[in-house]
């Protein structure tokens, strides 16, 4: 995936879209977007970088779980099996963007009140176990983009195969000096950025 | 996925109505649940986008906090913090008690009845209006938007651009000088639409200039960004139109002569000359050396330049008399008044004229259009002042003295002209010139237009807008003639307000203030949820949301971007209305029986609605809602293309002609660059103040514009050193959307949406670190306010930024009444005429604040309390 | 402030530049704090035990690293899917871990129950021993590498940190054994474990020093985190127990033993004192470790 920082107006309509999409329980913010200053007053720049799971090709969170919940699919996507996991949140402390997401216990938006929406979307989630973005991958089985991809109001964000290198985010990131974040860890993230 | 076993799922199109952009969805709905909100693809809205509140509103729909029962006061005492002591009531009990009071009041005057709405309900608000004419009274109250309203922006929007709003040619702009609107941002009209347009043009290469005293979500994605003092813009406008004129000597001189009053001749008296016969303004012809009437065929040439004899009098075209009037305003008289070094303001002044390209043309559709890439944008922010009107003469001057208005690249009216669908040839209007030559507009959302100006009737309004029909949106009067009627020599009292959902005392000022205008009024609420404003409400009826109601029309002028497709929706229920919420147009209908005025509802509906026969509401029989909005697609899209049409593909759309986007070049009708009339006017507002004996400063109707300082620019108390400005958030609209638990979770993690953005080093001189608890004591109010320090080198050294209109305290909003959610504006600035600009009735934002770390942590409301106490003592003392 | 969940301040945390690590040290964390803490030092004092032939020493370590066990098994989110942990040798070290611990747990138990029986003698109680003692030190040496192995945290990630959890692990197990004595309970042959046990905690003084100073070294978020335990909001459990507690008591009464006999109520408190103190710096290098800036 990439994500184009210039087109990017850090709305966070990808962090909720991403909530409505997947019904991730309170607390579980899948996506989310920061602001990172830079500059002395007047010479300042701002800018809105959203943050997800970056499906690292090498994925450090993966290495560690003990279980094997969390796994690749041959697609490169980083998956976690939810039936699988034991919740040791070992992954929570591997992964170095902080992407995972340890639901403690079940609970709802609306204290005492579960509603339709929850109680309908709620079945997705157990508790005691570590979650985070799958690239919406029922979506993409459906033949259709993640949602924060579809939904993203500046259409900063593009999705497709970066191993293909006539694909748009292949082009985007050659012709725009695309970006990953981290990389001197070595887990060749699969979200590159686009300067803003 | 939990569709596997199910009986339904559905994908129901309709219109987002959490913000006026009226975005189109598609609504997934599985086994009765709405299980996700999406864009609807096929609308030019929004292109399948939607912003963060748009995917949220599953939770405002299910929000357990939401009214759902009809519910009646029971304690006698109002006030801010007065609980009311609800009891439910079923909605028999309420529609008698409600039919009851309005029956008396139309019997007895019903211009007592007032009725407050925000802009956010396209739908309601407009078709309560119309409940209201055909009431009888003249009052309403665009209370909602309140402060956070375009005002006199407005009012400029309908005397150049024909239309509400204007945004940026997204597809051709190449220099964005923006005085802090959030276009494209994620505010600002069709936020959708535009935050895709603009990002397109930043790749394009437009360049953007922020000129505003934050770094704010809009300004964070400028190229470079300006900061200023809050209030100055117009002294920044008003250098660059000197550099421009004196200095470049640039402007758009064909422009000048045939689509504005630039070469009408002005007399010594500051009023045009006119011919004897025609009475029409002169203009002078260089060529044969004589003065002609604007619209003579005979005219040779037009001169913009010069002082000529006429008939014995001295007279001067416009543009030469506004051009020796910027002679003053340099670039150095600007600098210490904005902050912004000459330099830079010669340098931008430079870059946007030459960037204007004046006299370069562009073919669209095969036909040669002018060529003027620059835009200027402001909205609430650089408006929002004592000065306001003039303020906005001098940021519009901008894009009039280089002709950019109206064309391709340059500023546009959000839908100024409309040919027509082409099958039925509607909706359709067109901007038309009065006998003057100036423009009046094709369509404006509320009637009449605000020009040809209307007449001044002091009595006839609760807010002023009457003695000064100026005013296009929400009247900053309100409150100060609704506590004291008889000192306008308003002759009643409101006693009561029909009241859709708009939070008044959060969105306008002091709320204090506010309340006590309301206090005696009985206030009848068609509430989403029990908010502030509902502490002072008598009878809450349960209001169904926008997925849960159908509407006569989702659209207006403005929910279409200026460029792309003509575009119109539905608004149709998702699920039936939870509980016992009711549409309020439904309701409305059923008191329009009860209150036996059918005649003169129908009557208003079929004209303002534009009804067409056979689909004119007729007197003596009564219509459903639905049979109401099925009328009027079918009167406006033909008989194919009713309501079921609409339910069942969600959004009808045809491409925009070149001429309706770009319709300035061939439309006959000029705009001032000299707005003689508001001289006129202002007489005539003085004159008739005088009568009534109020003392109102009315010299800022003037014809060219002028930087005046606030209240705040001249306040010099001591460790009163800051200015508070308040901004707009992408994931907030008002106060409405604050108890969503969703946009509360995104809130959070943005260190600027809930707290209070400071600049770093001016924070720690007063040894206040990040995340510290701050208190903010207005020097105008008095009243204090607390949150926690955001420190940014991203704001101007003199200025505390707030975000949205959180703050809350209503106890029915539990997650929006918690600690740390956010800070209310309106507490720092007070009420009062002082406070208001007078020809629009413009509230003035400005205001100087002391900003001190507070000495213990939590609680916007502690410094409040005692306050509050005091308040709450004198309401035991006398109810009522 | 309502802001008091858990759950809560994470989503507060995350508009932070430098985020806190909480779930390895805060509410259930703390569990896992203990967990360690105690697998460590029961392993420890196995080690020590079977040398010295303390029968108390083993009986003890067993039971601690029980503790320690059942302190793993709650925190976890699943405790009933506790087996599947053992799935991922090749790559984790929890599963690596849990091997070893349950190898330590498993002989051990057989080891005493044998003892108990008087037949511990025999070869297999030999070999019960000798695997229980593999387990034990596997146990020792795995809880750094699970910290050292987590990538998000630069605090914990480096091989000082191994060393670091070997070392309080086996200071762990002898200050078990001191306490032991201290508390009048028979032991073998404790005295030899007293100049262990100096020399323990002063190398364990030094590495402390030395991975401090290389993390400060280590980066923006390491310094961030070292700063965090000397002078942010990590410092008064690290002054007071790791540091004063764990270490300058210990330290101090320990060299005092050379000149002179050391009551027994004292050396009881040595022993305490040093535990305290290893628990002390488990948790506060938890609670120290932060995430990276992101995005850069
Ligand atoms: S939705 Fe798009 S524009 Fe908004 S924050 Fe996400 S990536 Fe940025
Ligand atoms: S970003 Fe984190 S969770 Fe995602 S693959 Fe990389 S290490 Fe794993
Ligand atoms: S921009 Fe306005 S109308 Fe569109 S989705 Fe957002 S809140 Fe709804």
């Amino acid at each position: 995936m990439v994500i184009d920082l210039k087109k990017c107006i850090g709305c966070t309509g990808c962090a909720l879209v991403c909530k409505a999409e997947n019904a991730t329980p309170p607390g579980i913010l899948w996506l989310r977007v920061v602001k990172h200053e830079t500059g002395k007053y007047p010479q300042v720049r701002r800018v809105s970088v959203p943050l997800q799971c970056m499906h690292c090709a090498e994925p450090p969170c993966m290495e560690v779980c003990p279980t094997g919940a969390t796994f690749q699919h041959p697609n490169g996507i980083v998956d976690i099996d939810a039936e699988l996991c034991v919740g040791c949140r070992y992954c929570m402390m591997a992964c170095p963007y902080d992407q995972r997401f340890f639901l403690s216990a079940e609970r709802t938006y609306f204290p005492g009140h579960t509603t339709p929406f929850e109680q309908a979307g709620y079945q997705r989630h157990q508790a005691g176990v570590v979650s985070k973005c799958n690239f919406c991958t029922p979506r993409l089985q459906r033949g259709l983009e993640p949602a924060c991809v579809a939904n993203c109001m500046s259409r900063a964000r593009t999705f497709g195969d970066l191993d293909d290198s006539n694909s748009e985010v292949s082009k985007l990131i050659r012709d725009r000096a695309g970006y990953q974040l981290h990389p001197e860890l070595g887990t060749n993230p699969s979200i590159y950025y686009l300067p803003p | 996925m939990q569709t596997e076993n199910a009986q339904e799922d559905l994908w129901i199109p309709t219109t987002c109505g959490l913000c006026y952009s009226v975005c189109a969805l598609k609504v997934h709905r599985v086994n009765g649940t709405v299980i996700k909100i999406e864009g609807n693809p096929e609308s030019a809205t929004n292109r399948g986008r939607l912003c963060p509140r748009g995917v949220s509103g599953i939770m405002l729909l299910y929000d357990p906090n939401r009214v759902n029962v009809p519910l009646k006061r029971t304690n006698p005492n109002k006030g801010l913090d007065v609980d009311p002591g609800w009891k439910e009531i079923t909605w028999e009990e309420a529609i008698d008690t409600v039919a009851e009071r309005l029956r008396k009041i139309r019997r007895e005057d019903p211009r007592k009845l007032l009725m407050t709405g925000t802009v956010t309900t396209q739908d309601e608000v407009p078709f309560s209006r119309f409940f209201t004419m055909a009431f009888g009274t003249p009052n309403g109250w665009n209370s909602g938007a309140g402060n956070h309203c375009g005002t006199a922006e407005h009012l400029y929007g309908a005397l150049l651009h024909a239309s509400w709003a204007k945004q940026p040619d997204s597809d051709h702009c190449r220099y964005l000088l923006n005085f802090g609107s959030g276009v494209g941002s994620g505010s600002y009209y069709t936020v959708t639409g535009m935050a895709q347009r603009i990002a397109e043009a930043r790749l394009r290469g437009m360049k953007h200039v922020a000129v505003d005293p934050f770094l704010s979500p809009s300004a964070e994605k400028a190229d470079e960004w300006i900061p200023i003092r809050p209030g100055t813009d117009a002294a920044f406008a008003l250098a660059m139109l000197n550099v421009l004129l004196h200095e470049l000597n640039v402007y758009d001189a064909e422009y000048l002569k045939h689509h504005t009053n630039g070469p009408y001749l002005i007399g010594a008296d500051g009023s045009y000359l006119r011919d004897e016969t025609e009475k029409v303004p002169l203009i002078w012809d260089p060529v044969d050396a004589a003065a002609k009437p604007f619209h003579s065929p005979e005219i040779k040439d037009f001169a913009l330049d010069g002082v000529y004899a006429v008939d014995g009098q001295r007279a001067r075209p416009a543009f030469a008399v506004l051009k020796e009037h910027l002679a003053p305003f340099t670039a150095e008289w600007a600098e210490p008044i904005t902050t912004i070094p000459a330099a830079t303001i010669r340098r931008v002044a430079k870059e946007f004229a030459e960037e204007a390209r004046i006299g370069s043309t562009v073919v669209i559709d095969g036909k040669a259009l002018p060529y003027r890439p620059v835009a200027v944008m402001y909205f609430k922010g650089a408006q929002g002042h004592k000065n306001a009107l003039l303020n906005c003469m001098a940021l519009e001057l901008l894009t009039e003295i280089v002709g950019a208005s109206n064309v391709p690249g340059g500023l546009l009216g959000m839908n100024s002209c409309s040919v027509g669908e082409p099958e039925t040839g509607q909706p359709a209007w067109i901007p038309k010139a009065d006998r003057d030559g100036l423009m009046i507009t094709g369509y404006w959302p509320s009637f009449p237009p605000p020009y040809p100006p209307k007449e001044v009737r002091a009595t006839e309004t609760i807010d002023l807008r009457g003695l000064i029909p100026t005013c296009p949106g929400s009247s900053g009067a309100l409150p100060v003639v609704m506590a004291d009627p008889k000192r306008f020599a308003v002759p009643y009292q409101i006693e009561m307000n029909l009241h859709l959902g708009s939070n008044y005392l959060m969105t306008f000022a002091d709320p204090e203030a506010v309340a006590r205008a309301f206090q005696n009024v009985f206030q009848v609420s068609f509430a989403l949820f029990l908010d502030e404003s509902t502490y002072l409400s008598d009878i809450v009826l349960p209001a169904a949301s926008y997925l849960e109601r159908l509407s006569h029309t989702a659209d207006w002028m403005s929910s279409n971007a200026a460029v792309g497709e003509w575009c119109y929706h539905v608004r149709q229920p998702v699920v039936d209305p939870i509980a016992q919420r009711r549409s309020v147009c439904e309701v409305l209908l059923e008191l329009v029986e009860r209150l036996e005025m059918r005649e003169e509802f129908y009557a208003f509906i079929n004209l303002l609605l534009k009804l067409k026969e056979p689909h004119m509401l007729d007197p003596t029989r009564c219509y459903s809602w639905s049979e109401i909005v099925d009328r009027r697609y079918k009167s406006v899209f033909g008989e194919a293309r009713g309501l079921e049409w609409f339910k069942k593909h969600g959004v009808l759309k045809w491409p925009k002609q070149a001429e309706e986007v770009y319709w300035k070049p061939s439309s006959s009708a000029r705009v001032p660059i000299y707005f003689e009339w508001f001289k006129t006017l202002g007489e005539k507002v003085k004159a008739q103040a005088d009568e009534i004996g109020i003392e109102l400063d009315t010299s800022a109707f003037q014809p060219l514009p002028e930087w005046r300082p606030c209240r705040a620019h001249e306040e010099n108390s001591p460790g009163y050193d800051f200015y508070a400005i308040y901004y707009k958030l992408p994931m907030q609209t008002f106060s409405g959307t604050y108890d969503n638990p969703w946009l509360d979770e995104v809130c959070q993690t943005n260190p600027f949406a809930y707290g209070v953005a400071i600049n770093a080093s001016a924070a720690r001189q007063r040894g206040i670190e990040e995340g510290d608890w701050i208190e903010i004591t207005s020097v105008a109010t008095g009243h204090t306010v607390r949150g926690q320090a955001a420190l940014t080198e991203g704001i101007h050294p003199e200025v505390i930024a707030i975000a949205g209109c959180g703050g809350h305290w209503s106890k029915y909003l539990p997650i929006a009444n918690q600690d740390g959610k956010g800070l209310c504006f309106e507490w720092l600035i007070p009420v009062g005429l002082d406070n208001v600009d007078i020809p629009s009735l413009t509230q003035d934002t400005c205001v100087k604040v002391k900003v001190v770390k507070a000495t213990d942590r939590g609680s916007k409301r502690s410094s409040r309390s005692s306050r509050l106490n005091d308040l709450n003592h004198l309401n035991d003392l006398n109810p009522g | 402030m309502a802001r008091t969940e858990p759950f809560q301040i994470r989503i507060a945390d995350l508009r932070e530049r430098y985020r806190p690590q909480r779930e390895w040290a805060e509410g259930r964390g703390l569990l896992l704090i203990l967990a360690h803490f105690f697998t460590g030092a029961g392993a420890g004092a196995w080690l020590f035990a079977v040398p010295l032939g303390s029968d108390t020493g083993l009986v003890a370590g067993f039971f601690l690293a029980v503790l320690g066990a059942v302190g793993h098994l709650f925190f976890l989110g699943r405790p009933e899917r506790f087996w599947r942990m053992a799935t991922r040798m090749g790559s984790s070290w929890i599963s690596r871990g849990l091997v070893g611990l349950s190898l330590f747990l498993v002989t051990a138990f057989l080891y005493l129950a044998l003892l108990f029986l008087a037949a511990h003698t025999t070869t297999l109680g030999s070999i019960l021993l000798a695997l229980s003692m593999l387990g034990a030190l596997w146990t020792i040496i795995y809880k750094g590498f699970v910290w050292a192995s987590s990538k998000g945290i630069p605090l914990w990630n480096t091989p000082l940190v191994p060393a670091l959890y070997i070392a309080y692990a086996l200071r762990g197990g002898a200050a078990v054994l001191i306490l032991l004595a201290g508390l009048g309970i028979q032991l073998g042959a404790w005295e030899p474990l007293e100049p262990i046990k100096l020399w323990l905690a002063v190398s364990t003084a030094v590495l402390v020093l030395i991975y401090l100073e290389v993390m400060r070294g280590s980066g923006m978020t390491a310094l961030r985190s070292v700063n965090l335990l000397l002078f942010g909001k990590v410092a008064l459990p690290f002054y007071l127990g790791a540091v004063l507690l764990g270490l300058i008591v210990p330290i101090g009464i320990g060299s005092f033993a050379y000149l002179d006999h050391i009551p027994a109520g004292l050396l009881a408190l040595v022993g305490l004192l040093s535990l305290l103190g290893d628990l002390s710096i488990i948790y506060c290098i938890a609670r120290a470790g932060l995430y990276r800036p992101l995005p850069t």
